[in-house]
């Protein structure tokens, strides 16, 4: 697999570490982890460069990740990149909110890093 | 706006089974994320113990804070178990780590409650370090307990309902 440049959006360092330590075990090389707090530092991030795969938490403070993926959408360096929301909302008008709005899949919290996996591996056949 | 929060969605009562489902909760978030089993002791602590406190409001057909205390030394060993068996690089990571079990326990509970899922928001965590603290309840609300041994040492988890 190509080795890809990812964004984790997560207003806890701890749970930015969690997703990359299973990105790896899930066997994605990792050239580069971007990591942002909140919905406004992740499409900072963006500016300073594209990335393949973008995974973020929805709720945060600043901004959500529901904000997010709607301001991603004018963020050249975001077209066609998968986005995957993390979230412990069990709601599912949330989870059908982010897919409408572009999310390419979610995981909920608590997860495994099998799951993990099975949701993010599929996205990044394109960049293969 | 969340639609949690968004109409005025009828108030989800608490019955009976809730602390069941709140052991249930807290056991399903150790053990995917740390792949640790908790128990329930026969006997809950005769004294409060735990200088850390992570607390995530609910808002909407439930108005609640979901609290989960325990000392320092089983914050940091939940940092370190989530993180891999690696040590937290400093003191804020293991109360960061804290935090997200709290988040991870009230979205789990929340999302096993009849009505609840959809009508109820989450707030992001807040951490309170020390030991001499009281929790006043809000108007006419009343509190559920439950007492919980995370290697060897009591961990409590609280569900504070207001009126």
């Amino acid at each position: 697999m190509k080795p890809i440049r990812v964004l984790i959006v997560d207003d806890s360092a701890v749970m930015r570490k969690i997703v990359e330590r299973c990105l790896r075990q899930a066997g994605i090389d990792l050239t580069e982890v971007v990591e942002a707090n909140n919905g406004l530092e992740g499409l900072a991030a963006l500016q300073g460069g594209k990335v393949d795969l973008i995974l973020s938490d929805i709720n945060m403070p600043a901004m959500d990740g529901l904000e997010f993926l709607h301001g991603l959408r004018d963020v050249e360096n975001a077209k066609n990149i998968p986005v995957v929301m993390i979230t412990t909302e069990g709601s599912e008008s949330r989870v059908v909110e982010a897919l409408s709005a572009g999310a390419r899949g979610y995981i909920r919290k608590p997860f495994t890093p099998d799951q993990v996996k099975e949701r993010v591996t599929p996205l990044l056949e394109g960049v293969r | 706006m969340n639609p949690a929060l968004s109409d005025r969605a009828a108030r989800v009562q608490p019955d009976s089974t809730w602390p069941a489902i709140i052991v249930q909760s807290a056991t399903e978030v150790f053990q995917l994320m740390l792949n640790s089993n908790i128990e329930v002791p026969p006997t809950p602590p005769s004294e409060r113990q735990g200088q850390v406190c992570a607390m995530v409001g609910l808002a909407g057909s439930l108005c609640a804070v979901f609290r989960i205390r325990c000392s320092k030394e089983s914050a940091h060993s939940i940092a370190t178990k989530m993180l891999g068996g690696q040590n937290p690089d400093d003191e804020g990571a293991a109360y960061d780590a804290l935090g997200e079990m709290a988040n991870m326990l009230a979205g789990n509970f929340k999302g096993k409650i009849s009505g609840l899922s959809d009508s109820c928001a989450l707030s992001v965590p807040t951490v309170v370090i020390g030991e001499d603290y009281d929790v006043y309840p809000l108007s006419g609300g009343h509190q559920i307990e439950v007492h919980l041994v995370y290697e060897g040492k009591p961990v409590s988890v609280t569900l504070e309902l207001s009126g």
